[in-house]
């Protein structure tokens, strides 16, 4: 009891738990993202090949900015949840190719 | 003590990652979303490569309406905000506002869900059958796996806010809301992927 008590008196710092601010700007970047992923789609007049750089580009970078503060991989400790994700991506981006070279060359 | 407004006193601030089996319970879960992710990598290669075989059904250009996925986007996505407030709720140890907002989660999550029911119904009727093509069967195994996930989540969640009610936030409860957030985040990025790959880029054909 006695060392518990110490053991969380070590550490009060972390005891200032994170406010909701961060995770309403990321709120809002993730909206922006996709509202400007429908858009280009919307707006129809572009050229197909950059409205399909813009998608891919707002959706690795609403992927990113939520795997970082919402799935808290940006906190510490997460090593093993980023090498296990990106072996996953790895495996997914030899899937991708691989069905795309078969289908299309 | 004092210093804790939480009935438990001896509740830790993290207490998801307080015990070891809490802590091996969220590492476990992200090898399993390494695996979702290769899961659902493969269905999406499977539908890239076959998303231009419609033989005689609708093309994805006449099928999909924007306004609908946007819809279903905005609710997927304000559900996994509160899903974040509710894991913020759970490091203030305020299970009362975690229920809550885990709720309003569930309740996104069904809007989410009764959407997709009716995008789906719609599509049949237009005479867009899960064997009507590739690209059809290809878009239903895809986006309704997803569709299963997030069904599947709901029931978990709402399990799991039975369980937060009768027990209260201990460090045997706390590890399964949070690892169920993480599912929720989850579900959320397969979404980005699912509305920008399949709906944006078969709009824009």
């Amino acid at each position: 009891m006695a060392s518990n008590h110490s053991t969380e008196e070590q550490r009060p710092v972390r005891h200032k738990v994170e406010g909701p601010k961060k995770h309403i700007i990321s709120f809002i970047f993730s909206i922006l993202l996709t509202l400007i992923a429908f858009a280009a789609v919307a707006g129809g007049e572009i050229n197909t090949d950059f409205i399909y750089i813009i998608l891919i580009g707002c959706a690795i970078l609403q992927v990113f900015v939520q795997m970082a503060f919402w799935m808290h991989m940006k906190d510490r400790g997460h090593t093993f949840a980023i090498i296990g994700i990106l072996f996953g991506v790895f495996v997914v981006f030899t899937c991708v190719i691989m069905a795309e070279y078969w289908a299309w060359w | 003590m004092s210093a804790h407004s939480h009935t438990e006193g001896q509740l830790p601030h993290e207490p998801e990652k307080a015990t070891l089996e809490g802590r091996n319970k969220i590492l476990g879960f992200w090898l399993f979303l390494g695996a979702e992710t290769v899961l659902f990598g493969t269905l999406f290669s499977a539908f890239l490569a076959l998303r231009d075989q419609v033989l005689d059904g609708p093309k994805s250009q006449e099928l999909f309406e924007l306004p609908l996925v946007a819809l279903a986007t905005g609710l997927l996505l304000t559900s996994s905000l509160t899903s974040v407030f509710a894991t913020q709720a759970l490091h203030m140890h305020k299970v009362k506002a975690m229920i809550w907002w885990l709720v309003v989660t569930v309740i996104l999550g069904l809007g989410f869900l009764g959407l997709e029911i009716y995008e789906f119904s719609n599509y049949v009727h237009e005479g867009h059958g899960f064997t009507t093509s590739a690209f059809s069967s290809s878009f239903y195994t895809l986006v309704g796996f997803h569709g299963a996930h997030v069904a599947f989540g709901i029931v978990w969640i709402s399990l799991l806010i039975g369980q937060l009610a009768k027990k209260g936030l201990t460090v045997t409860t706390a590890p399964k809301a949070y690892v169920a957030g993480i599912y929720w985040h989850f579900i959320d990025v397969v979404w980005v992927f699912i509305f920008t790959v399949v709906y944006l880029m078969g709009k824009v054909g």
